[in-house]
């Protein structure tokens, strides 16, 4: 049509409180298209990380050795972090208590707290996403609805109401539903895939937990056994 | 295993999210203003006028008119130039004539003149001739006269001779005879007094000869002086008819002058005439020039209510294709009534076509044509609508 219907021109032109929610809505889409790049990575590398642990882990290796790969001060992460922890509990415990299920509960327990903070880390940022997702159609909305409302009180001055005086004021409020739209939509489809990415590995970290805790239960039983015998 | 950079920092995710916005905006700003029309086209129906006589042609069509007016103008300008230099040159060439006529009448009387002049030129040397033979002729009486004193002197002189002779004789007869002297001077005395006789008598006849001869001369004399009388006479009659005649041309020259001062001032006349019909027909191009602005406005207003009472009555076929136009031509009463509308391009739609149609009588009469001015009643008297559905269906 012609320059006035510009979207920058409309943007500049348009009502301060539309111009601060258009603000908003723009921080909100920067912010978590941070949030998504920075979990997309979290997640890539967190999934190669446990893949790269289980292969290893089953490799047959001595678990004493593999404990012992990483200097204790340095922090990791998914299963390796379970695993660590679940360990270093067992070690700790096993000269302490005879009781093969005090030791199994001690592990299991302080594996759970592992699992815990994967989860929070994990799941670190995407309630942000869900926030985003959720409430900026609303913040766009209400942009819009301010907006029309400016255009229809300066409307109520002129004496002749056509299309062609009420559009830019409609175009002017729409950009603002608009641009809420343009920040939930991809906060939407991130978070949840996002969030079912972290379940699926939070799933692999507990059945790893499990299966380490089976592992150490049938070590415990044996030398149980021995101790008994 | 061991990974030092298990954490995943902030920076390059901002970046990325800065970058992802900023291209965006870019693209918005780039791409978007192109496809902006198609994007916030509201318009149902796109009517446009399209005919030879809108609104759209009219700020041409005054500024043609303009041009018109101005060239007229001009071309006024140039006729009025042009009329007051024919004029210039009618008057130039009266003067011409008039002074060719003075010319000619000048020449006429100079040749006339010339003419008088020559024959008074050749009656004085008719005069001078008659004189001249006058002379001549006196001459040759004198010389006849001359002649016969010669003859007379010359007899006379033979006579003296002779008389001497004869004295000497007379002396010789005297001395030789004395008596015969006597006889001798009887006979002399008479033969003396015949020759005195006869010359009295000759000398009488060249008396009557010579009176004679003045007589001739006096009456040529009179014949030429009656002659020259009646030459003057002539002349004098010559003179009058010529000065009558001068005085006739004159009169003519006068009446030709009044002519030409009377179409001088005719053309002058005139020439004020077209000055002021110039005047006003300037005058009328501004007052059409101003009434022209005016109804272009009031068209140019016409011209949208009457697309938007078009819209606003138009139902599009349904199912109808998106590409369809139609171009209708609309006749209207002065009062804004529909005497008929023809379809004068077909969209190959018959629903279609019909559509437009139906929309134009519903939408009919338009009664704001009778707020219009005259000028561009007479243009919206017969005007095309195109009708294009718009992507809005």
């Amino acid at each position: 049509m012609n320059d006035s219907m510009s979207i920058p021109h409309l943007i500049m032109s348009a009502s301060t409180v539309v111009q601060l929610v258009m603000l908003l809505l723009t921080v909100g889409s920067i912010v978590s298209w941070i949030v998504i790049f920075q979990r997309t990575f979290v997640m890539r590398r967190a999934k190669r990380t446990h893949l790269a642990f289980e292969e290893r882990f089953w490799s047959g290796v001595d678990l004493n050795e593999l404990y012992r790969e990483t200097p204790s001060e340095q922090e990791t992460h998914g299963a390796e972090h379970v695993f660590r922890a679940g360990f270093r509990e067992f070690n700790r415990l096993l000269p302490k208590t005879r009781s093969p299920q005090a030791i199994l509960d001690g592990v299991q327990r302080s594996m759970r707290v592992a699992w815990s903070r994967e989860e929070e880390r994990l799941n670190l940022h995407l309630v942000f996403l869900a926030t985003v997702a959720s409430a900026s159609p609303y913040i766009g909305l209400f942009g819009t609805v301010w907006g029309i409302m400016g255009s229809f009180q300066s409307l109520s001055m002129a004496q002749q109401a056509t299309l062609a005086t009420v559009a830019p004021w409609i175009a002017e409020a729409l950009i603002a539903t608009a641009m809420g739209l343009f920040a939930a939509i991809p906060a939407v489809i991130f978070y949840n895939r996002l969030s079912s990415e972290s379940s699926k590995l939070l799933g692999k970290y507990e059945d790893f937990a499990e299966e380490f805790h089976s592992i150490l239960h049938r070590n415990l039983q044996g030398r149980g056994d021995s101790d008994a015998g | 295993m061991a990974r030092h950079d298990s954490r995943v920092g902030y920076g390059l995710p901002t970046l990325l999210a800065v970058g992802l916005h900023v291209l965006v905006v870019v693209m918005s700003v780039i791409t978007l203003p192109s496809r902006e029309p198609e994007a916030t086209s509201s318009s149902v129906v796109q009517a446009t006028l399209v005919s030879t006589e809108t609104t759209t042609d009219q700020a041409l069509r005054a500024e043609e008119a303009r041009a018109r007016a101005a060239q007229r103008q001009a071309d006024e300008e140039a006729a009025a130039a042009e009329a007051e230099a024919a004029a210039e040159a009618e008057r130039q060439q009266a003067e011409e004539e008039a002074a060719q006529r003075q010319a000619e009448q000048q020449a006429e009387r100079e040749a006339q003149q010339q003419a008088r002049e020559q024959q008074r030129l050749e009656a004085e040397a008719e005069a001078q001739r008659r004189a001249e033979e006058a002379e001549q002729q006196a001459r040759l009486r004198e010389e006849q006269e001359a002649a016969v004193e010669a003859e007379r002197q010359r007899l006379e002189q033979q006579r003296r001779e002779a008389e001497q002779q004869r004295e000497a004789e007379a002396a010789e007869r005297q001395r030789q005879a004395e008596e015969a002297r006597r006889q001798a001077e009887q006979e002399a005395e008479a033969e003396r007094q015949r020759q005195a006789e006869r010359e009295a008598e000759a000398e009488r006849q060249r008396q009557a000869e010579r009176e004679a001869e003045a007589e001739r001369q006096r009456q040529a004399e009179r014949e030429a002086e009656a002659e020259r009388q009646r030459q003057e006479e002539e002349a004098r009659r010559q003179a009058e008819q010529e000065a009558e005649r001068q005085r006739q041309e004159e009169e003519a020259r006068r009446q030709a002058e009044q002519e030409a001062e009377r179409q001088r001032q005719e053309a002058a006349r005139a020439a004020a005439e077209a000055a002021s019909d110039i005047d006003s027909l300037i005058a009328g191009e501004q007052e059409s020039i101003a009434n022209a602005r005016q109804a272009e406005q009031a068209a140019n207003s016409f011209q949208n209510l009457v697309r938007n009472a078009v819209e606003q009555a138009w139902i599009i076929p349904a199912g109808s294709a998106s590409g369809l136009e139609a171009t209708l031509r609309l006749d209207l009463l002065p009062t804004g009534e529909l005497i008929g509308a023809t379809i004068v391009s077909s969209s190959g739609d018959g629903a279609f076509d019909r559509s437009v149609i139906q929309a134009v009588e519903r939408a009919s009469p338009f009664r704001e044509m009778r707020q219009l001015p005259p000028a561009a009643q007479s243009q919206f008297r017969q005007f095309n609508l195109r009708f294009r559905p718009g992507d809005v269906r």
